[in-house]
């Protein structure tokens, strides 16, 4: 039934489409008449058409040139659509080379008066900026913009960076109604393609060539085969923000270009990266890394030092790892490729991600590890699943070992050996060995972080709660616990303690291993909580987990688009003893219950037991598996409904 | 959205923003950098100094030379340690630059702790970019910034630039302490005004530390030893207000070629009217003929402005262009005509001029915007404020428009320009005024909610609140969001109900009494808990809110609340069939310096059922009070806490 449904829609689009003509400045007054989205009611403003069109051009003088030809016809809706009033194109230099904006025009349109009414875009609307020493931005205002307007504008980026073309984006942050992309490749480039596999739009590509014939003189000429690659589509829908997402554009529609060789006439084939092999062995002559693993005389002393009597190779690469992040502070770059190269980076004491996890790669190589960079693209930079160069942002190192690889990332000053910080835990890696072999290597941590809290409660009659806590953090718990902590005193440390504790005075805290990364931080303090009992008619009601509970649910929304995915697999087991006051009794304690979330993904226990005059009550939640489909998140929700229910009930005692 | 969008750049951009975004300069100093005047050890910083802060200025030498109307020169020179990542902040190694001024000079030498040189930085290490904030279009700003990745910490940096300026109307001013968790072991400022340029300067809390000045027609000097660092604490007046600072104008001066002589608000309005504004007002007979279409019927001139107001409002949306005298002249009445965009000024002055094409007399009034109340020094007349809005003097109360926003009522300040002196530009000179204040009673939310209570702990509620004042300007946006954002917005802030499921929302946005309604529809679970065979049940049906304060029992600064505000709730809870309440909470009522509180509860038959009625009013008043008030403030919102923390019991009866 849907299916026909669809069927219907699409031919019912197509008609009405036909009848709409996109060519530049034929915008109709239904266009200009409409009052919202017909399919996506609430969007502010939507894409009627938009013209991407990819080419090389080819001079006699100057050779080629990379043109990138856009025109969009956008219709306002309401003055939340207004942003789309003003576009923003950013576009690269680099030296000399320089990317250049042409042919910029514009028009909108309104309805006054009952006419269709046209208004030009002026020269003193189009502003150009130098934003840095890499990149230019051009935005192009338009003017009279109302609700209900159109706007149309088309420009052409011309590029000196043949090797590289830009994304072609097929989705937008509001909907497409028809798009028609095309990019056209003559036979000496030769690229791969990829759409986005974590959008779940497809689009048929179509495939096309044609012979084109360039005029070196009047007499002599080349022949050559233009290829070219089209999409058309219509009504895609607006790409929609929701909580909890690593980063939305990495679930929007494009096309990504990856250049694999050039071939032009009369020359050799000049490889870029078609297999892997390739990319290995482009990244290590290329790249540089061959040089940087050759290369050990500037850190030989110091590593020699270092290593002096000893054998254990995990402990050799422990006092590297240390070393190199004793040495070198991040500066914050990404990149694969060093900037200064490793040496300087070692004696400057500062470097980017290449030139700190080479420098790591080669000691630990130098020290007989079998280390082999392991390349990773961020969160930000999406996930490559072909054989690229450019799909990476990032490296780190890691160690094979016999049944186990040791992922390092020197990067970071808070991490231990095997444990990597939020920007590298991109899905996979792609390990390149010195030997031209490659492999994927997982990223994502498969070992548990703890967290563990024993509350020792004593009840006071005039409802005031006394007690100790104990709470001991291990893994990626005890690296966050160091990064929120870092560098800050006691007395922040404690204002950030009683945060959202309710009405709490801390004191005697005690940490242990603060400073240790890898080792277990214990934390001990002793508190003093004035609003944690409630007294009623002669009862008393307390809610065991005080402030260790979870007394909200994080998951709001009643459906989602994407999948929900969890930093890393938890455990968090609290733990509360409670001594009854003299003279008072249990009335009733909360039932113990086990829940299991997709077998076993992730579970819950709560279970509370009475000895006498003491209470102990045991909240253990362990997530195992860290992503979850959006066809799972329902069940997600509720196993944390009930928890937070479970967390909230509370214990009541009685006089006797 | 609004204006000058300040806000949310307020983190990384301050200095930045407020540069150009109107007036306001920024600064920095001296000659050649030499190694031998000061010791660059970090170790040997005083411990008072080393307190509270992430940074202490060694010696910070500012000079400004004034060699012309037209022409002054600002040589900085700025030692620097810095104590930890948070501290690099406060290096402030960077100069901004436009068109009409240049950096002639910026070096830095980075040393470590022991004092030992480790990096240099020459002129052309700085990095340059563009320096137009998130919320502009286009300026011609640029900065040129140090890039540096501290190895260790401690480590000193002396930054040494020297900058030149066409534009006089600002002079840096001396301020020692630029921001939190930073303190001062040496801050020197030298004016020099060889030409004896008449000027004006005007010191502020600098009484209580110890300053060395002299001060002549001729040169200004101040200097200071050994100031500690302000730790941030919650509620506390701005900065400005405590930190002290010398501020300096010039009485002739000139802002991007055109020049000027001012001494008091009068004059310096006058310039600004004369030579920014004058003239920009003409419209097209056209325009004219439809703005009197628009207005022909309407009954008073206040209908009109109305009218006009939304016409601007519909036809115009704000973009930020700050090119040359572009940052300080509004563009054309004709030309936003055309084009239907502009900033603060071009939109003020556009509809400036279409009220003027009525015989609607309005002024171009400059303020300080934001969501803290800054002022427009009366007492110093010199160029200030980062926004612009527009008075209509009007018999009683005068009229105040935002022009900058497509949403907000006529005649509504809300938080970003309430309360606060500003400066009225009239053709005849400046005038110094209030805008409206929001009076503790006026910040009105009112909420009225009827739950049916089942016997499993669920509930359906329907629920009608008001918002008004500036209550109305945090909630009005909701109106315009997509249902699904609409959902989760009530699903974050009523986080305390369980499963909450919305059944139907409606709301009523009414402008003219600048009015918002929310009409809920909603349910939810487990809203009472079972103790045996009684139900425990919440009165707080929604939480009151309070400030979530830390303790803090040593407090230095004065406690601030910039707004009054005003909650009356009524919750009327109808009981489970075979239900009855057992206990109720007894009627309270706090009063404090800061505001009351009220619960009362009283049991009421309705259609034969049981039911609870809570009435909550609970008032905050706006004020200022000493430091040692804080624990006692801070234990009105826990008193608040627990009180609307109380539960109902209620018992099956059969």
């Amino acid at each position: 039934m849907r299916t026909i449904y669809l069927c219907c829609v699409l031919l019912l689009t197509c008609t009405f489409l036909q009848a709409q003509n996109f060519k530049f400045g034929k915008v109709s007054e239904e266009e200009v008449l409409e009052k919202s989205h017909p399919k996506d009611p609430e969007a502010n403003a939507a894409i009627l058409f938009r013209e991407h069109n990819t080419y090389y051009e080819l001079n006699r003088m100057t050779g080629f040139v990379l043109v990138t030809k856009i025109h969009e016809r956008v219709k306002i809706y309401n003055k939340d659509g207004f942003d789309y009033a003003t576009k923003e194109v950013t576009y690269y230099k680099n030296g000399n080379d320089r990317e250049k904006m042409s042919g910029a025009k514009g028009v909108t349109y309104n309805i006054v008066s009952g006419e269709l009414v046209e208004e030009k875009l002026n020269k003193d609307g189009i502003f150009d900026e130098e934003v840095s020493d890499y990149q230019l931005k051009t935005k192009l205002t338009m003017p009279a913009v109302k609700e209900g307007s159109v706007i149309e504008y088309e420009y052409s980026i011309r590029s000196p960076f043949l090797t590289s073309i830009d994304i072609v984006p097929l989705q937008s942050m509001i909907p497409i109604n028809k798009l028609e992309a095309q990019v056209t490749i003559p036979e000496f480039f030769n690229f791969k393609k990829h759409m986005n596999l974590k959008s779940g739009l497809y689009f048929p590509i179509e495939e096309s060539r044609k012979s084109d014939v360039f005029w070196v003189d009047g007499s002599s000429n080349v022949n050559f085969t233009q290829n070219k690659y089209a999409i058309s589509a219509v009504d895609i829908p607006a790409l929609k923000e929701e909580a909890y997402i690593d980063y939305l554009q990495n679930y929007a529609a494009f096309l990504k270009w990856e250049l694999q060789y050039t071939k032009f006439p009369n020359s050799v084939i000049e490889n870029y990266s078609q297999t892997w092999e390739g990319v290995a062995k482009s990244i290590y002559d290329d790249g540089g890394y061959s040089k940087e693993f050759g290369r050990s005389s500037y850190y030989k002393n110091d590593v020699d030092a270092l290593l002096s009597g000893v054998i254990d190779p995990l402990e050799k690469a422990a006092l590297i790892y240390n070393l190199v992040r004793e040495k070198v502070k991040w500066n914050e770059y990404l990149g694969f490729l060093t900037e200064d190269g490793c040496r300087s980076a070692y004696k400057d004491g500062e470097g980017n991600v290449g030139e700190i996890n080479l420098m790591l790669t080669s000691m630990l190589k130098y020290a007989g590890l079998n280390a082999s960079p392991v390349l990773v693209s961020t969160q930000s930079n999406g996930i490559p699943v072909f054989p690229t160069r450019s799909g990476f942002n990032y490296v780190i190192s890691g160690i094979e070992m016999a049944d186990q690889i040791v992922l390092l990332d020197a990067t970071d000053k808070t991490t231990a050996m095997g444990e990597l910080p939020r920007r590298a835990r991109n899905w996979q890696g792609r390990i390149i060995r010195e030997n031209g072999s490659s492999a994927w290597i997982d990223l994502m941590p498969h070992y548990t972080s703890d967290r563990n809290s024993t509350l020792n409660v004593m009840l006071g009659e005039d409802l005031i709660l006394k007690g100790k806590v104990l709470n001991k953090f291990t893994g990626l718990d005890a690296k966050d616990y160091r990064d929120n902590f870092a560098g800050i005193n006691l007395d922040q440390h404690l204002e950030q303690l009683e945060l959202n504790k309710g009405n709490i005075a801390i004191s005697n805290l005690e940490t242990l291993n603060e400073d240790f990364p890898g080792k277990e931080i214990e934390e001990k303090y002793e508190f003093e909580l004035q609003d944690g009992l409630e007294s009623i008619n002669g009862k008393m009601y307390l809610k065991p987990l005080l402030f260790l509970a979870l007394e909200e649910n994080p998951f709001k929304a009643d459906e989602r688009q994407y999948p929900v995915i969890f930093d890393y697999p938890l455990s968090r087991n609290n733990t509360v003893n409670i001594m009854v006051p003299e003279g008072y009794q249990v009335e009733s304690i909360p039932e113990s219950i086990i829940s299991d979330f997709n077998n076993g993904a992730g579970t819950f226990k709560f279970i509370a037991s009475q000895n006498g005059q003491f209470l102990r009550v045991q909240a253990i939640l362990e997530v195992k598996t860290i992503a979850y489909s959006n066809k799972e998140y329902k069940a997600l929700k509720d196993f944390y409904a009930l928890m937070v229910e479970k967390q909230t009930e509370p214990i009541v005692f009685s006089k006797m | 959205m609004l204006i000058f969008s300040i806000l949310p750049l307020l983190k990384q951009f301050f200095l930045l923003i407020m540069y150009k975004y109107f007036f306001f300069l920024f600064v920095v100093f001296t000659t050649t950098l030499s190694a031998q005047d000061i010791h660059y050890q970090s170790l040997l910083i005083k411990p008072e100094l080393t307190a509270d802060a992430n940074a202490v200025v060694r010696n910070e030498e500012i000079e400004i030379e004034i060699e012309a109307v037209d022409k002054l020169t600002i040589r900085t020179r700025r030692v620097i340690t810095v104590l930890n990542e948070h501290g690099e902040n406060h290096i402030e190694a960077y100069d901004f630059y436009d068109d009409n001024s240049k950096i002639k000079n910026q070096e830095a030498i980075i040393y470590d702790k022991l004092g030992n040189e480790i990096k240099k930085f020459k002129k052309k290490h700085f990095e340059d970019r563009s320096a137009v904030g998130s919320g502009t279009l286009i300026s011609d700003d640029r900065v040129k910034y140090m890039e540096y990745t501290a190895r260790e910490y401690p480590y000193t940096v002396v930054y040494e630039s020297e900058v030149q300026k066409n534009s006089t109307v600002f002079v840096q001013a001396w301020k020692p302490i630029a921001g939190y968790y930073l303190s001062v072991e040496r801050s020197s400022y030298i004016l020099k005004n060889p030409a004896g340029i008449p000027l004006r300067y005007e010191e502020k809390n600098l009484s209580g530390i110890e300053v060395e000045k002299s001060t002549s027609d001729f040169e200004l000097s101040y200097s200071v030893q050994n100031l500690p660092a302000y730790n941030y604490e919650r509620l506390s007046p701005s900065i400005n207000n405590f930190s002290p600072h010398v501020l300096v104008a010039l009485n002739e001066f000139s802002l991007v070629g055109v020049q000027g002589q001012a001494t008091s608000w009068s004059e310096f309005g006058k310039w600004q009217y004369d030579h920014l504004l004058k003239g920009r007002t003409t419209l097209s007979p056209e325009t004219i003929a439809k703005i009197s279409t628009l207005t022909s019927d309407a009954e008073d001139n206040i209908e009109k402005a109305r009218r006009i107001y939304q016409y601007v409002q519909d036809n115009t949306r704000y973009i930020s262009v700050q090119l040359g005298i572009g940052g300080w002249q509004p563009m054309d009445a004709v030309e936003v005509d055309q084009v239907r965009y502009g900033d603060c000024k071009a939109l003020t002055n556009y509809t400036k001029a279409l009220l003027e094409s009525q015989q609607i007399q309005s002024y171009y009034t400059v303020v300080y915007g934001g969501e803290d109340k800054t002022d427009i020094d009366k007492d110093f007349p010199s160029m200030q404020g980062n926004h612009v809005i527009l008075n209509i003097p009007s018999e009683g109360e005068d009229i105040w428009l935002e022009c900058t926003s497509q949403t907000t009522p006529f005649n509504y300040l809300g938080d970003f320009t309430d309360n606060r002196n500003v400066l009225i530009i009239k053709p005849e000179g400046g005038e110094i005024a209030r805008t409206k204040i929001y009076q503790v009673h006026e910040n009105l939310q009112e909420t009225f909610s009827t739950i049916t209570l089942d016997e499993k702990g669920a509930f359906n509620a329907s629920l009608k609140r008001r918002s008004k004042g500036v209550a109305y300007g945090e909630i009005y946006h909701i109106n315009r969001q997509t249902e699904k954002d609409q959902t989760l917005y009530y699903k974050r802030n009523w986080g305390h109900f369980k499963n909450m499921n919305l059944e139907e929302m409606a709301f009523t946005n009414d402008r003219d009494d600048q009015e918002f309604t929310e009409d809920l529809k909603f349910s939810g679970d487990r809203f009472t808990s079972k103790a045996g065979n009684r139900l425990l049940l919440p009165l707080n049906f929604l939480i009151p809110e309070t400030y979530n304060l830390p303790r803090n029992e040593k407090r230095k600064l004065p406690l601030e609340i910039s707004r009054g505000r005003t909650f009356e709730d009524t919750f009327e809870y109808l009981l489970p069939a075979g239900f009855e309440p057992e206990s109720i909470p007894e009627y309270t009522f706090l009063e404090t310096d800061f505001g009351t509180f009220e619960l009362s509860v009283v049991i009421k038959a309705k259609e034969g059922a049981k039911t609870i009625q809570v009435k909550r009013k609970y008032v905050i008043n706006e004020g200022l009070w000493p430091a040692e008030s804080y624990g006692d403030f801070r234990n009105f919102m826990y008193t608040i806490n627990s009180l609307s923390n109380q539960k109902a019991v209620i018992v099956a009866t059969q």
